[in-house]
């Protein structure tokens, strides 16, 4: 049976406030969506929404071409993941797994025979006997998933249920839920706030901010080609580095991008004829720019200005800066191991951030010259609309 | 003790302060314990004689002597365990309804109910013992038990319970098709044993206490609680010349609650420490 979840103009409001507004969403069966958005967006709200913990004030869900939204949570076939794992304390491990077969009357020696199978892939059959209160925070983790496994759902729901795991522990159970995602081939859908999360579990991410959708798109669309401003700043770590766009002239790929005071990009990106600049701005993310530090640092670096970076006539402001790239003075130097993040400022003030390699020389007051991939130039109207140059690589 | 000796000063100082209160609560206890099991005649001559005796069990075996002190006992018994039992299952099923569902008006019928508590039993007790009158229920198990179920602090105490245990509990037991009957019988309610054990004793201590309201309502011998029943079998200078009887009858009367809180220690510490759902 599908179960494809289709969510058509969904509105909820807790008294005047409305925390999702017109939402209309298709996941396929099967697939694996995140829903990735900062605190506040609506994203478990509407995760709950469909799990039928939070009633629908308008619209409709379906899961398979059956509505939901009128079902109570039990009926919906659904299977959900707290992000407290929400363990029955008093019940041991077995109890916990085995209460949503009892209350369905499965037999028992089935609920038996599910909750041992489900017990060994998560490697908990040794625990079946404990209490929750004595189980790490990755036992009880496995078990709240063992949980939603036994009762064999057409969709699972997790709501955000790596956050309270520590870092080592949170990569891992990464890996294993989409290990068992393969394995089941159930649709699911996982709502994050943590971007590694949604880039490497999902199939298609649900980017939201302000009650409404911003992006659907796989990792990848999500990651070169942002829909909005919002998308562009939210993804991605550190943050793609805003600049403020005073002008656009023709360039030698596409649009000439000038920052005033800074001097110009070029990019390959395509402007529609009377593009305003005002409020405008130039989207760049830290690996897509080149710093070159000049002789000071040319011996260890691996990669420099290379025939695709920008190669115009700059105004220079610095003694290393070239031609074709923004003076950078470097603030803060962040080493990363592979590679290392120069925070700076450009001449007119704005913050900008610079990748090097892994052994870069450079030095904190350095005013290092930096190209930018004209082809990773991301420009943003005045209303936060992206424009892009180039097809997703 | 030596076990849990502390090892730095502020808390040695802690532990030698609470270790004196204790023996200051323990110390009338021995001393009733002490004068309970010494002559009768001695004690009437001054109370020095608990520290040189004679000692003897007859005051206990007077107790048993008396015909009535086992009926009276039963009647404790029953009316204790009944004013329990009902209180738990009231007071279980409004903290419930106030501390987890949603419906209108509930606020201020929780305000109703607390305001319970501000009203002291000498100001009902004359509508009440009407009432129980016009009902012709005076004299019955019923009369004794019944105006102890209304109990404010208990209501109170497992609507504060209901709303300390995380609301993902009733939200996964949802999702796990239970029904809500079934969500607060299997899910919810065993997880407010320690509040229902502390609740529990509380209201068995108290019916067991009770005096006042037993002495207006059960004025046949036989309905007699403990409590009245003793009170009522002291003679005239009881308390100069049946000291040791008297001192015996207070033991005799303590020692279920005694039991009852030994029985249920662990879980009384736990809800007084707020150790609710971990």
């Amino acid at each position: 049976m599908s179960a494809s979840i289709d969510i058509h103009h969904l509105t909820k409001r807790f008294g005047a406030l409305t925390v999702l507004d017109d939402i209309s969403l298709a996941i396929e069966d099967g697939e694996f969506v995140v829903f990735l958005g900062p605190s506040g967006c609506g994203k478990s709200t509407l995760l709950r929404m469909i799990a039928g913990l939070e009633a629908v004030n308008e619209g409709e869900i379906a899961l398979g071409g059956r509505r939901i939204d009128t079902l109570p949570p039990g009926e919906r076939g659904v299977a959900m993941v707290f992000q407290s794992y929400a363990l029955y304390p008093h019940m041991t491990v077995r109890q916990n797994m085995a209460f949503g077969l009892e209350n369905v009357g499965t037999p028992r020696d089935e609920i038996a025979r599910r909750t041992d199978a489900a017990a060994k892939v998560l490697e908990i059959d040794h625990l079946l006997e404990r209490k929750p209160q004595m189980l790490s925070g990755g036992q009880r983790q496995r078990v709240a998933i063992g949980r939603a496994i036994v009762k064999e759902p057409r969709a699972f729901l997790f709501d955000e249920p790596l956050s309270n795991l520590d870092a080592a522990l949170r990569g891992r159970t990464r890996l294993e839920l989409a290990q068992l995602h393969q394995r089941l081939g159930t649709t699911m859908i996982f709502v994050t706030h943590d971007q590694v999360e949604a880039m490497t579990l999902a199939d298609r991410i649900v980017v939201m901010h302000d009650r409404r959708i911003e992006q659907i798109g796989t990792p990848m669309e999500i990651y070169q080609r942002p829909a909005t401003k919002f998308v562009a700043g939210f993804v991605g770590a550190p943050a793609m580095s805003m600049l403020p766009l005073s002008g656009v002239t023709r360039g030698p790929l596409g649009a000439r991008l000038e920052v005033a005071g800074v001097g110009h990009i070029d990019s390959a990106v395509t402007l529609p004829e009377g593009f305003a600049t005002q409020g405008a701005s130039i989207g760049i993310r830290a690996e897509d720019t080149r710093p070159d530090a000049g002789a000071d640092t040319g011996a260890d670096r691996g990669t420099g200005a290379g025939p695709d970076m920008n190669t115009g006539s700059n105004t220079g402001s610095g003694p290393n800066t070239g031609p074709g790239s923004l003076p950078l003075t470097v603030d803060v130097i962040e080493r990363l191991g592979d590679r290392t993040l120069l925070h700076g400022h450009l001449p007119d003030g704005t913050v900008l951030v610079a990748q090097d390699t892994g052994r870069s020389q450079v030095a904190p007051g350095q005013v290092v010259p930096v190209g930018v991939d004209p082809h990773a130039v991301h420009v943003f109207d005045a209303a936060g609309r992206a424009h892009h140059a180039g097809e997703v690589r | 003790m030596s076990g849990t000796a502390p090892t730095h000063g502020h808390s040695r100082t802690l532990f030698w302060a609470a270790a004196a209160l204790s023996v200051l609560m323990f110390l009338p206890m021995a001393w009733v314990l002490v004068l309970s099991v010494t002559e009768n005649e001695a004690l009437s001559r001054g109370t020095e004689a608990a520290f040189s005796g004679p000692y003897t069990l007859k005051n206990y075996t007077d107790i048993a002597g008396n015909s009535g002190v086992f009926r009276w006992f039963a009647n404790s018994l029953v009316v204790a365990v009944g004013q329990t039992i009902g209180v738990l299952i009231l007071a279980s099923l409004a903290g419930y309804a106030f501390g987890r569902l949603e419906w209108p008006g509930r606020r201020l019928v929780f305000v109703i109910v607390l305001f319970g508590l501000a009203v002291p039993e000498q100001a009902v007790i004359i509508p009440r013992h009407q009432i129980f009158s016009t009902l012709n229920l005076h004299n019955t198990y019923i009369a004794l038990i019944l105006p102890g179920l209304s109990l404010p602090f208990g209501v109170f105490l497992m609507t504060q319970f209901f709303r300390a245990i995380p609301p993902e509990i009733d939200e996964a037991a949802a999702l796990d098709n239970a029904s809500r009957w079934r969500i607060f019988w299997k899910v919810l309610l065993p997880l407010t044993l320690p509040a229902q054990a502390t609740l529990g004793i509380f209201t068995f201590l108290f019916a067991w206490n009770d005096y006042w309201w037993p002495l207006i309502s059960a004025t046949d011998k036989d309905m007699y609680t403990l409590t009245v029943g003793i009170a009522s079998s002291q003679v005239n200078f009881a308390q100069t010349e049946g000291l040791g009887f008297l001192a015996a009858q207070a033991v005799f009367a303590a020692l279920p609650v005694l039991i009852v809180y030994i029985i249920f220690q662990k879980h009384v510490v736990t809800a007084v420490s707020g150790g609710a759902v971990k």
